[in-house]
């Protein structure tokens, strides 16, 4: 994602926060085996 | 992730699936899905403040179902004129507006049309006119070019195949100095190509 929003023109990309989204869902087991998580990004123009 | 996914999905039928899922959700946000939503959900897992989503109008707050918080970034000033893409029923929306107040606006972006009207709904019992929502394509956004100070989104992004072309929309009706603040999914393994294909992990 990081490397998209660079080549689309935006400068200083970066990830701030993550976040244990699917913690205590249906869906924690294959987020853990993924490595699928939230996560805040920020960049400028 | 690619910029856009090497999948054999179509894209359409994609499309129909998330605005069905969304649909759901907006009329049934007590339901049984593989995410979590509302407003204790986002205190709890995500930091916003209770108290703030409890003073708004729950038909915004129930059926959110975010996966990180914008606003734990930069301040949104007042003032700024605010875009939120794939603004569901409008709870980051009506926090922004508060945040940006009376002389900034916030124009939330959203393809399902249930969530668009419980959005605006909750917008007109939150009494904030400063706050609208627009029917649209993410990939071909209905405004001008340089026109939006700060863009917003949870969630959303990774629901759609092709992020080169969201990222380039973005970079044109972003103004020189504004910024990107949003939240979104990541996965840290490379996915198989039987997983990118199944239609439900990009639904979920």
């Amino acid at each position: 994602m990081i490397d998209v929003i660079r080549e689309a023109g935006f400068r200083r990309a970066a990830v701030r926060q993550f976040f244990d989204t699917f913690r205590a869902t249906s869906k924690e087991k294959v987020a853990r085996k993924y490595g699928v998580q939230g996560a805040n990004f920020i960049a400028y123009k | 992730m690619a910029a856009v996914c090497p999948i054999n999905l179509d894209r359409e039928r994609l499309k129909a699936e998330v605005r069905a899922t969304y649909a759901q959700v907006a009329q049934n946000p007590e339901g049984d899905f593989h995410f979590h939503r509302g407003a204790e959900y986002a205190a709890e897992f995500l930091g916003y403040d209770l108290a703030e989503l409890r003073a708004l109008p729950i038909t915004a707050t129930a059926p959110f179902a975010g996966v990180g918080n914008p606003f734990l970034m930069e301040q949104l000033p007042a003032g700024a004129t605010v875009i939120d893409l794939g603004s569901g029923a409008g709870m980051d929306c009506l926090l922004a507006g508060r945040r940006v107040g009376t002389a900034g606006r916030v124009i939330g972006i959203d393809m399902t049309d249930a969530m668009l009207d419980r959005a605006r709904r909750g917008a007109a019992e939150a009494r904030l006119a400063q706050v609208r929502f627009e029917k649209a394509d993410i990939t071909a956004l209905p405004l001008g070019p340089e026109s939006v100070d700060i863009v917003i989104s949870n969630g959303v992004i990774n629901l759609l195949p092709d992020k080169t072309g969201v990222f380039n929309e973005l970079y044109r009706v972003v103004r020189p100095g504004g910024r990107l603040q949003f939240a979104d999914i990541v996965i840290e393994t490379e996915l198989s190509e039987d997983t990118r294909n199944n239609i439900d992990l990009w639904t979920g």
